[in-house]
């Protein structure tokens, strides 16, 4: 029964959205509101409807309906409750049923918000979120329908499929399972050593893939779906603005908070990633340059680049043109990446397997992606999209929001070629198959990089229009005098790679910058205003979030970098062998070994080897850690993980693997080969994510979203500036 | 050795200087690498850092030194084994590329596939670049050509409060 409700539900939303495509651009054709309303009538129907569908999904993993073959490859009864509910995304089907969920709930969301205040462009922004929609959901339905369910044929086999096959039955009580593996039909047990087919199909199910079993993965995935359906939404307004030809700065009104609320998603499963990467895949690291992971971080940095970009068609009218193509290009890498992911064209421990999906998902991204250039050069030979003006000064902030915008522009080509450009290139004309790793990156990106911290620090202080030399230098002098101190005390304490010296230099202007420029914003405010200190500061975000919400994500941004200049470049590591009561050491650090607990059995079944070490600093114990083995038994290929311990503190993480154990000898005193990682400053990388977070969030709120104190504080402050 | 620069080729160009030069080169990592020729015991981390080089010839992506597969602890092995004989670093990498191609290394070290990988992305950068240059040439020439209103540039002596206040309006 859950099937058919998930498959009727399914199909309905379907024609939900195909229906709602030409209802609302009819309609904005012939001025037929009714036509209109009709059409964002059914989009919005598809969001309850997918619900219907995942929720049936989900109640088919959590009560075990193993004849629906998704349920039977995802889970197994070992698997526990919360597993169960995250198998929904755990394999191609069910996570592309998930998507379209979210990608309803966008559309429905970005109806019902804007619906009042952008009219014209509303049909057209239905079209669009829902073509996108249509094919998603069409690619679940046909190709890869997480209903499928298991039929028995007459002679006793079971066959796949959505709809019950001719002279197929479905699976039922009086069916039975010899010792031999042979079917019977028989309404009791043909003898005692049959069992249920039902409950030979729990026996026989796969389970949830271990990699999936972190929480990191449980709410990556969902992040990443976030942050890639949210981006179809600016994607959708900027085409509606196309088509309908209001070209005026409505459309980036209107998607300023999707856009940044899908970047903040985007983010949070980037971090979420390298987080679960570096718990799970156990190598040491956060961020492999893998092509999927390159994949999600390509929309990204298209995102960043627009988000910038896009305030100088606010504040000045120009690049138009540029926007327009930079909306479609995040749309584009965003289809691009999910059709990498899930058509197999990149084998990763991120990807799908191999499935159907490939071809339409290029068809519909090579489409999409025509269809919007093509609107683009339309509109820009009729003159629609001309920049209100062009005077601008070589320093000013627009000229360097166009460098950034050429280095983002310039890392986005640069990864695509490594992950995806020169490897296909290569098979398909020259016959080889390479792979460009971290080699290539680590020689291609650090430079680019450079330049965006660098810009990160000098552009916030330009000002729009203008900017000369002199102010830019004076309004530079104290954060690059810290950022001088700051590279000094380093020195001092023994900082000396050339290379590290750079990075940081860059990375810390880039930071101080932000919170100069915050304390400046709020002194400035206290002096005019003559509010206290915190107050003032209050007042400055209160007065535009986007300005110092924006110095926050920069704060991140920098503190990031700072963590993964010091992982990267000062990264410790040693692999050593050592017997029970034996020690190594790696720079400030000594692991001592105190035994293995072998073979313990956790509650979902897997078997646990788990290496008992003492971390000592100075020769005082600081922690005691266990890293393990995981081996998920009849988990056929990947069934097994290496889950490190890890001694975490600010300043340094010690990283260790069990690799290896003498499982001949007496239990308790095997030896065992561990590798050990010592990662500097990497807990910088997930605190920066936080900040990150944090300034995206202040960012996007709502300005009535502030504490009424502090509302009534701006107000008031506005009356009396008023009437002075 | 002469079976590296001449083996039988079943496509249409008899000679295929791509495959070629991968050959001259891994020919000159062999004859001027310095062998060491005593038995000397190799650690694993000597071993991880040749892996480190390499990728994991059956699974893609991943580096063979953090590969965990039954596959890659015995080519880790292979390694160990090929070092404890007096390899070099760069005669091991060689051998695993002849052997597996260049999948098994995070660039190629045929020189032209090479260059092609490394040189691209700089020109791309390059093409971007010149992109944002033409971008503010033409705001430049646009605006020489227009008339001058002192309104649409911003004085360069206003102060900072009178920035942010205009940043604020938006």
């Amino acid at each position: 029964m859950l099937a058919e409700i998930g498959l009727v539900s399914l199909a309905l939303a379907f024609i939900a959205a195909l229906y709602a495509i030409p209802a609302s651009v009819m309609g904005a054709r012939v001025e037929r509101t009714a036509w209109v309303v009709s059409g964002r009538n059914a989009a919005l129907l598809t969001f309850p409807l997918l619900l219907i569908a995942a929720l049936a999904l989900m109640a088919a993993l959590v009560g075990e309906h193993y004849e629906i073959a998704y349920v039977w490859q995802t889970t197994n009864p070992s698997t526990p409750l919360f597993y169960r509910i995250t198998a929904l995304w755990g394999s191609q089907q069910g996570s592309l049923l998930f998507w379209c969920v979210i990608m309803g709930a966008f559309a429905a969301a970005a109806l019902a918000f804007n619906w009042r205040a952008y009219q014209r462009l509303m049909p057209y922004v239905i079209a669009y979120t829902m073509a996108t929609l249509a094919f998603f959901i069409g690619l679940t339905l046909l190709l890869e329908n997480p209903f499928a369910r298991y039929w028995v044929s007459l002679e006793g086999t079971l066959i796949t499929g959505v709809i019950q096959p001719a002279g197929a039955l479905p699976i039922a009580a009086d069916q039975w399972v010899q010792p031999d593996g042979t079917l019977v039909f028989a309404v009791n047990a043909p003898n005692a050593d049959a069992v249920p087919l039902m409950t030979r199909l729990g026996q026989t199910a796969n389970g949830l893939n271990p990699l999936l079993r972190h929480f990191g993965m449980i709410i990556h995935p969902p992040m990443l779906y976030l942050g890639f359906t949210g981006m179809v939404i600016p994607f959708a307004f900027a085409m509606a603005a196309l088509a309908s030809g209001d070209l005026s700065t409505n459309w980036i009104k209107a998607t300023r908070r999707w856009n940044l609320t899908a970047w903040l998603f985007l983010s949070l499963g980037l971090i979420l990633g390298g987080r679960w990467a570096y718990d799970v895949l156990g190598w040491g690291g956060y961020w492999g340059w893998d092509p999927v992971e390159n994949a999600a971080f390509l929309p990204w940095l298209i995102g960043t680049a627009f988000i910038h970009s896009v305030m100088i068609q606010e504040k000045r009218g120009m690049l138009k043109v540029w926007n327009m193509f930079l909306v479609i290009f995040t749309f584009s890498a965003v289809i691009f990446g999910t059709f990498a992911t899930r058509s197999g064209l990149v084998d990763s421990v991120h990807s799908f397997a191999q499935s159907a999906i490939g071809v339409p998902m290029f068809a519909f991204w090579a489409i999409m992606t025509l269809i919007s250039v093509g609107l683009i050069l339309y509109r820009w030979q009729r003159g629609d999209l001309k920049d209100e003006t062009h005077r601008t000064g070589i320093l000013s902030r627009e000229t360097l929001f166009v460098l950034n915008n050429v280095v983002f522009v310039a890392l986005t080509l640069a990864i695509f070629w490594g992950s995806f450009g020169a490897p296909i290139l290569s098979e398909l004309f020259m016959g080889t198959d390479i792979t460009l790793g971290v080699e290539y990156f680590n020689a291609v990106t650090p430079p680019l990089f450079l330049i965006l911290y660098l810009l990160m620090g000098i552009a916030p202080l330009s000002a729009w229009g203008a900017m000369s030399v002199g102010r830019l230098g004076r309004a530079l002098v104290v954060p690059a005098a810290l950022t001088v101190a700051c590279l000094v005390v380093m020195v001092i304490f023994g900082t000396r790679l050339p290379a590290a010296l750079v990075g940081y230099g860059a990375v810390l202007l880039a930071g101080f910058v932000a919170i100069y420029e915050t304390a400046r914003g709020a002194w400035a405010r206290r002096r005019a205003t003559g509010e206290a200190l915190l107050a003032a500061s209050l007042g400055i975000f209160a007065r535009n979030r986007r300005r110092y919400g924006g110095f926050i994500v920069h704060l991140g941004i920098s503190v990031i970098g700072i963590g993964v200049i010091g992982s990267t470049l000062y990264q410790q590591e040693t692999q050593r062998t050592l017997n029970v009561g034996g020690s190594l050491t790696l720079g400030d650090y000594t692991v001592r070994y105190d035994g293995l607990d072998a073979g313990q059995i956790a509650e979902d079944g897997r078997v646990m080897d788990i290496a008992n070490l003492t971390v000592l600093r100075d020769g005082a114990e600081v922690a005691q850690i266990r890293p393990r083995h995981d081996l998920f038994p009849g988990d056929g290929a990947m069934n097994s993980m290496n889950i490190a311990g890890a001694h975490s503190t600010l300043e340094t993480d010690v990283y260790v693997l069990l690799v290896g154990w003498d499982t001949d000898a007496a239990p308790g005193r095997e030896s065992a080969t561990f590798k050990v990682y010592v990662n500097p400053l990497i807990n910088l990388v997930w605190w920066g994510g936080l900040v990150l977070i944090l300034g995206t969030l202040i960012s996007v709120a709502p300005q009535d979203s502030l504490p009424s104190r502090v509302r009534a504080q701006v107000t008031g402050t506005k009356r009396a500036g008023a009437a002075a | 050795m002469m079976g590296i620069f001449f083996t039988h080729r079943t496509s249409a160009s008899w000679f295929d200087f791509r495959s070629f030069s991968l050959r001259l080169c891994v020919l000159c990592v062999l004859l001027f690498a310095t062998p060491v020729f005593a038995q000397t015991p190799v650690t694993a981390d000597a071993v991880n850092a040749v892996a480190k080089r390499l990728y994991c010839p059956v699974c893609e992506n991943q580096p063979l030194d953090t590969c965990m597969t039954e596959a890659c602890y015995r080519w880790r092995d292979e390694i160990r084994v090929q070092l404890e004989a007096g390899s070099t670093t760069d005669q091991v990498v060689a051998d695993f590329v002849l052997r597996f191609g260049e999948r098994a290394v995070g660039t190629p070290l045929d020189p032209a596939l090479r260059a092609l990988t490394l040189v691209t992305p700089f020109a791309l950068a390059a093409l971007a670049l010149i992109g944002g240059v033409f971008t503010f040439a033409r705001w430049r020439g646009r605006s020489a050509r227009a008339p001058m209103r002192a309104a649409a540039l911003q004085p360069n002596d206003d102060d900072y409060l009178a920035q942010v206040e205009r940043d604020l309006r938006g």
